[in-house]
Formats: C-alpha cells, sequence, structure tokens
C-alpha cells in the first residue's frame, strides 16, 4: 500500500512541469452570451458565430501581442433574464475580458448589471431597447441602433411615404417588441395618424388567425408587425397572405433575417422592414462576409454586428496592450474606423449612433428600399 | 356575422389539432394511468418527419407532380415512424417502471420530453425548418370569410381520423382489449389478452395521431421547430383534462373547446390573454366537474 502511495506521489511530481507548460500558454477569453437555444436560437447563434469569425480573422493577422490564443467562451441566455445573470456570473467565473451579447433586451439589461460589478466591458449586437444604455453603466456599449430611432424612421416611412391614416399595431410583449410598438404608436399619433388597435400575441403562439381576423375586419392602411422573432414574423405574414390582408405591413429589425423570406417565401414580399444600412460594396464588409460565409455560411441578421463587436473589444485590447477595463474603455471611445455594418465610432453613452433605413423583400431577397435621410427611394 | 364566422372556421381547424393530440394523452392515461409527457415530443417528430419527406420528394420532382399523393404518402410514413418511436419510448422509460409508483413513471416521462426535444435539436438544428410551399396557398372566398384548403383539409382529416378511432375502440377486437385492459389489467391478462401488447399499441396509435396533427400543423402554419411540441402539448394535456382524461370522446370534445375559446377569446377580447380564457374554462369546469366534462365518476376499487 505504501509502495503504491510512494509511486503516485512520484507520477504527481512528474506531472507538475507539464502543468506549468501548460499555464504559461496565455489565453485570451471574449465571452458572448445570446440564446442559443429555445425560439431565438437562430440570431443567437448567429451572435456566437459572428464573434467566431471576428476572432478567426484577428488569430489569422497574427492574434493579440502577449497571448498565444484568443478563446470564444460562449453562454446560452435562452432570452431569460435569469439564465442571463447566470450566463454572466460564469463568464465571469471564466475571466473573460469582455463580452459580446446579449440578443433580448431583456437578457442584456440584467446582465449587464451583473457584468457592471467587475468592470467587464459588454457590447451588445443587437439589443435596441433604449434602456440598455441610458443606465449611466460606463462599460456598456452598443453596436446596433437604438428603438426610439426606430421608431421615428418607421413612423416617417408610414407619414411621408405609405401616406397612411390608420395603423393596427401588434407585438408579442417582450421588452423589444412592446416597447417598439409603443414608441411607434407614441410617434404616430403625434403626426395624427390614427393608431386603431394595439394588439398582443404571446411569445411561442402559432395560431394567430384570431387577431388577423381582426386586423382584416379593421382594414388598417398598414399593420405595424413587432415580433422579437423572425420565425414567428414569417408564420405571421403567411397566415396574412392565407386571409388575404390588404394592409401594407411594416415590421421591424428582429424579423430582418434570412430565415423569415425562406419561411414566408411568397408571403414575405412586400414587407418593409427597419435595418441598419449596412454598405455591402465596402472592404471590410467583404472581408467579414467572406470569412463569415466561409465558416457557417450565410450571415444572419446580427452576425455583422457581433463580429464588429467582437472587432471592436480585441482592437481595444491590441492597442491598449492591456485588458484592464479602464484602458479598454479609452480605446473604444477613440476610435473612428469602418466596420463591417457601419463607421464605429461611439457616443458618450455607448451607442454607436442608429442608421435606419427602410427594407422589403423583393424576389426573395431583402432590398433597400426607402432613404429617410432623403425621403426618396433608393 | 362574417366576423364571427370567420373566427368559427378558425376555432375548428385550431380545435381540431389540439383533439387529434389530446387523445393520444386520454388513451395512454386510460389504459396506465401516466401523464405522458413525452407526447408533445411524438408531435414535433411528425412535423419533422414530415418536412423531411416532403422536402425529399420536392427535391425528386415528385411532390410538383403529385401533391397530394405525396403528402399522404408522407402522413403515413410519419404516422408508422411515430407509432415505433413511441413503443420504443414505452419500452425504455415506462415499462420497466409499471410495477413502481406513478410519480417514477411521471419523472420518466418529463425526462423522455426533454430528451427527445433536446434530440431533436442536436440532429435537427436550431433554425426553423420549412415546409415546402405547394400547399400553402389557396382557398375558398364567400365575401369576406376565406376558407383556405389546408383548413377544409385539416378539419376532414381530423374528422376522418376520429371516426376510424371510435370505430377501432369501440367495434373492434382491439378494441375491445384496450378496453378491458383499462378496466382490469390482471383480469384481462386472466382471459389471454396479452396487455404489454395492448399498451405498447395504444402508444403506438396515440403517437401516430399526434404525428399527424404535426405534419397538419406544419403545412399549415409552414414551418416547424424543435420546441413546437412543448405548448400544444400543455393545451392537449388540458383538452384531455377538460373532456375527462380517459374518456376518448371527452379529449375530442376538449380539443374542440379549447381551441374555440382561445380563437373567440383572443378575438373577441385581446390576443394576450388567449391562454388566459382557455385556462380559465378549464379551471371553471374542473370546479364544478372534477372528473372533467365526460369523465366517469372515480371508482376507488377500480384504481
Amino acid at each position: 500500500m505504501k509502495k503504491k502511495l510512494f509511486v503516485l506521489m512520484i507520477a504527481t511530481l512528474l506531472v507538475v512541469p507539464f502543468l506549468a507548460g501548460a499555464a504559461t500558454a496565455k489565453t485570451l477569453k471574449v465571452g458572448t452570451m445570446s440564446p442559443l437555444t429555445g425560439p431565438y436560437a437562430a440570431d443567437g447563434n448567429d451572435i456566437a458565430n459572428g464573434v467566431r469569425a471576428a476572432v478567426a480573422v484577428v488569430e489569422a493577422e497574427g492574434g493579440i501581442p502577449g497571448f498565444d490564443k484568443i478563446e470564444v467562451v460562449p453562454q446560452d441566455t435562452a432570452c431569460d433574464p435569469r439564465q442571463a445573470v447566470a450566463a454572466a456570473n460564469k463568464l465571469i467565473n471564466e475571466e473573460v475580458v469582455g463580452v459580446v451579447g446579449a440578443y433580448c433586451s431583456s437578457s442584456t439589461i440584467p446582465a449587464s448589471e451583473a457584468l457592471a460589478e467587475e468592470d467587464i466591458p459588454m457590447i451588445t449586437p443587437a439589443s435596441t431597447n433604449e434602456k440598455v444604455t441610458e443606465r449611466g453603466l460606463p462599460y456598456m456599449f452598443r453596436m446596433c441602433g437604438r428603438d426610439d430611432d426606430q421608431s421615428k424612421i418607421a413612423g416617417a416611412f408610414i407619414k411621408d411615404y405609405l401616406k397612411a391614416q390608420t395603423v393596427y399595431i401588434v407585438d408579442d410583449k417582450t421588452t423589444y417588441s412592446q416597447g417598439l410598438a409603443e414608441n411607434v404608436a407614441k410617434v404616430l399619433a403625434a403626426d395624427g395618424i390614427k393608431v386603431v388597435a394595439h394588439d398582443h400575441v404571446n411569445q411561442g403562439d402559432k395560431d394567430f388567425s384570431a387577431v388577423l381576423t381582426k386586423i382584416k375586419a379593421a382594414n388598417p392602411d398598414v399593420f405595424y408587425m413587432s415580433l422579437q422573432n423572425s420565425a414567428t414574423g414569417s408564420l405571421m405574414a403567411i397566415q396574412a397572405k392565407r386571409f388575404g390582408l390588404k394592409s401594407k405591413t411594416v415590421s421591424q429589425d428582429a424579423v430582418y433575417h434570412p430565415q423569415f423570406i425562406e419561411i414566408a417565401k411568397d408571403a414575405a414580399e412586400g414587407t418593409f422592414l427597419t435595418f441598419g444600412y449596412t454598405d455591402k460594396s465596402k472592404p471590410a464588409y467583404k472581408k467579414y462576409h467572406d470569412k463569415y460565409s466561409g465558416m457557417f455560411g450565410e450571415p444572419g441578421a446580427y452576425s455583422g454586428y457581433a463580429y464588429d463587436g467582437a472587432m471592436v473589444l480585441l482592437n481595444a485590447i491590441k492597442q491598449a496592450k492591456s485588458t484592464d477595463p479602464a484602458k479598454i474603455k479609452a480605446e473604444i471611445m477613440k476610435m473612428d474606423a469602418a466596420g463591417a455594418t457601419k463607421q464605429i465610432k461611439f457616443m458618450d453613452n455607448g451607442d454607436s449612433g442608429s442608421d435606419y433605413v427602410i427594407w422589403t423583400v423583393d424576389g426573395g431577397q431583402f432590398e433597400t428600399y426607402w432613404n429617410p435621410a432623403t425621403g426618396k427611394l433608393f | 356575422m362574417e366576423f364571427f364566422l370567420q373566427q368559427l372556421i378558425n376555432g375548428l381547424t385550431l380545435g381540431g389539432i389540439y383533439a387529434l393530440i389530446a387523445l393520444g394523452y386520454t388513451m395512454v392515461y386510460g389504459i396506465i394511468q401516466l401523464i405522458n409527457f413525452a407526447h408533445g415530443e411524438f408531435f414535433a417528430a411528425g412535423g419533422y418527419m414530415g418536412v423531411i419527406l416532403l422536402s425529399f420528394l420536392a427535391g425528386q420532382g415528385y411532390l410538383q407532380t403529385h401533391p397530394w399523393l405525396c403528402l399522404g404518402g408522407a402522413m403515413l410514413l410519419a404516422m408508422v415512424f411515430c407509432a415505433f418511436l413511441a413503443m420504443a419510448v414505452e419500452k425504455v422509460a415506462y415499462m420497466p417502471l409499471r410495477k413502481s409508483t406513478r410519480l417514477a413513471a411521471l419523472v420518466s416521462a418529463l425526462g423522455m420530453s426533454i430528451f427527445l426535444s433536446n434530440g431533436l435539436m442536436l440532429t435537427q438544428g436550431v433554425y426553423d425548418k420549412p415546409y415546402p410551399a405547394a400547399f400553402s396557398q389557396g382557398g375558398f372566398e364567400f365575401g369576406n370569410i376565406v376558407v383556405s384548403y389546408l383548413q377544409i383539409m385539416i378539419v376532414l382529416i381530423t374528422i376522418g381520423l376520429l371516426i376510424f378511432l371510435n370505430i377501432l375502440v369501440f367495434k373492434t377486437r382491439i378494441g375491445k382489449a384496450m378496453r378491458a385492459t383499462a378496466q382490469d389489467k390482471v383480469m384481462s391478462a386472466l382471459v389471454g389478452i396479452n396487455s404489454n401488447k395492448i399498451i405498447s399499441l395504444t402508444f403506438a396509435i396515440g403517437a401516430s395521431l399526434a404525428a399527424a396533427a404535426g405534419i397538419m400543423v406544419g403545412l399549415y402554419y409552414g414551418s416547424v421547430n424543435y420546441t413546437m411540441g412543448f405548448v400544444p402539448g400543455i393545451k392537449a394535456f388540458a383538452a384531455a383534462v377538460l373532456g375527462g382524461i380517459g374518456n376518448i370522446t371527452g379529449a375530442m370534445l376538449g380539443g374542440l373547446i379549447i381551441g374555440m375559446v382561445e380563437i373567440f377569446g383572443a378575438g373577441y377580447i385581446s390576443g394576450q390573454y388567449k391562454d388566459v380564457f382557455a385556462f380559465i374554462i378549464l379551471i371553471a369546469v374542473l370546479y364544478f366537474r372534477p372528473t372533467g366534462i365526460m369523465g366517469e365518476n372515480v371508482d376507488d376499487t377500480r384504481v
């Protein structure tokens, strides 16, 4: 027995040098949180993949000095506020240098509070609710636009281009979709456009026949569809077409996803959506698109913003030559460069500006349609 | 009036789907007093089987030339597949626990449900799968009322399956054996009924009805995803309880009532409370008739 113990001790001793060898390989950990399972899994995986693509690009260009490799630590929020906080705590334990995420505004808000306690920078690629950057958190950044801007663009489009008199609003009661719907209702009311009704459906519903029959009976000029999920959007579009709804459908960024067209097919045609403008001929976009499509296939709606978010974080670390949050923040605020999706320049509150335009589905593709800056078609 | 009729048709479609799923719950409960929480996953598996088969047929070009034949074939295959899946689940998760407490089997059912839905996620991916578009549009219009071909098809198939099931259970020898096993397993075994086989068969029939519902839901709504079994599963379970769990006619009635209440609640009051209305009806009925609408009085000597 004693001999066995002795052998074991020697063996343990021999292992130590290898352990030390492993410990000297320094890894930079980048956290990402998004709904990897559940109804929002499509968007969630797009975000995680966007971060992975950014890491691949940075590593191919020589990585970050002082670190041997960059590791992506993905966490699943399931778009559930409690799970989002648990995911944030897990990332804190993993000692990540920064977090790209989350998707649902209702997850980003509580998760960012947890991360703020440890001063970990968080860059959200997709949470558009105004509150995300309005709580005075020093390390909260946002790559995408804001809902108050988005609703203004939607309102302007409905008023100036569609010249609608009546609008019927439906949302699915998430922080994001309801907040946006209420903003739009406010904007429309200020413009003197009548909101016939503001109805709600539940998350995860598949059958919208009752609410669509109501809309058909009300026969509004515009049907404003505020949903958290592109798949739900396609279900609604299919059923709306089946009921012969004549109203123009206006929707928003969460429905802007290739899946929307893939499922709804011809029922998606002619839907208008507010989404950020991306110049797809820019070299920065091409670089991202080549890398992403090589790794994961065609990018989703928020892959690009996730990619840019991760790029911002990694470039800031590279420039700062440190993972100290204050130094990272200083570098982020200094940035003024072309990203894949937009010009990257942050404001004091962490927003990077909204650049919403109106898109439409035409021939099975998302096409830019109306430019709010000029008030004309593209 | 038009509004009412349109909502009535909507309710009938949704109710028919709930009824088909509810039957599986009620049949299994009737025979082994187990609430099979994995039943919603048979529904999802059926939907996925449908999308796989129909996409394959569409790729081969058959779907465009013989749409109805392809749909019939796909539905039959999916039903057979889910029947076997259900029998396998019964063998693995429930049969070994037949002599243990009811709670053990219930926990096993919950575990099976999680296992199957995660299995679907891992094998089929997290993205929604679109159904081929061949059937999704078209319908009759009476003034402002739209009745799509799919709605008519769903109602007809549902009625057909319900009649078939009634004949099977109340008019055939197999049905007699099922009813005998439900009443008393030991006694029916004594007169030569293989109760294991009958239980297996009950699972198979319930799951194949769920699979048919899964395909119809996929066609009607245009897509399937791996979480699709959960909500309809809960609603159908409520329908089965509402009708009187264990009673086949009750499950059909319960499904229709839940579907109608949901649609009319959403149509006349507000869409956000439609689940609330469905469950208020459930609670109200259970308050006044704890055994459900068609439920028989539970005789303690039998259980």
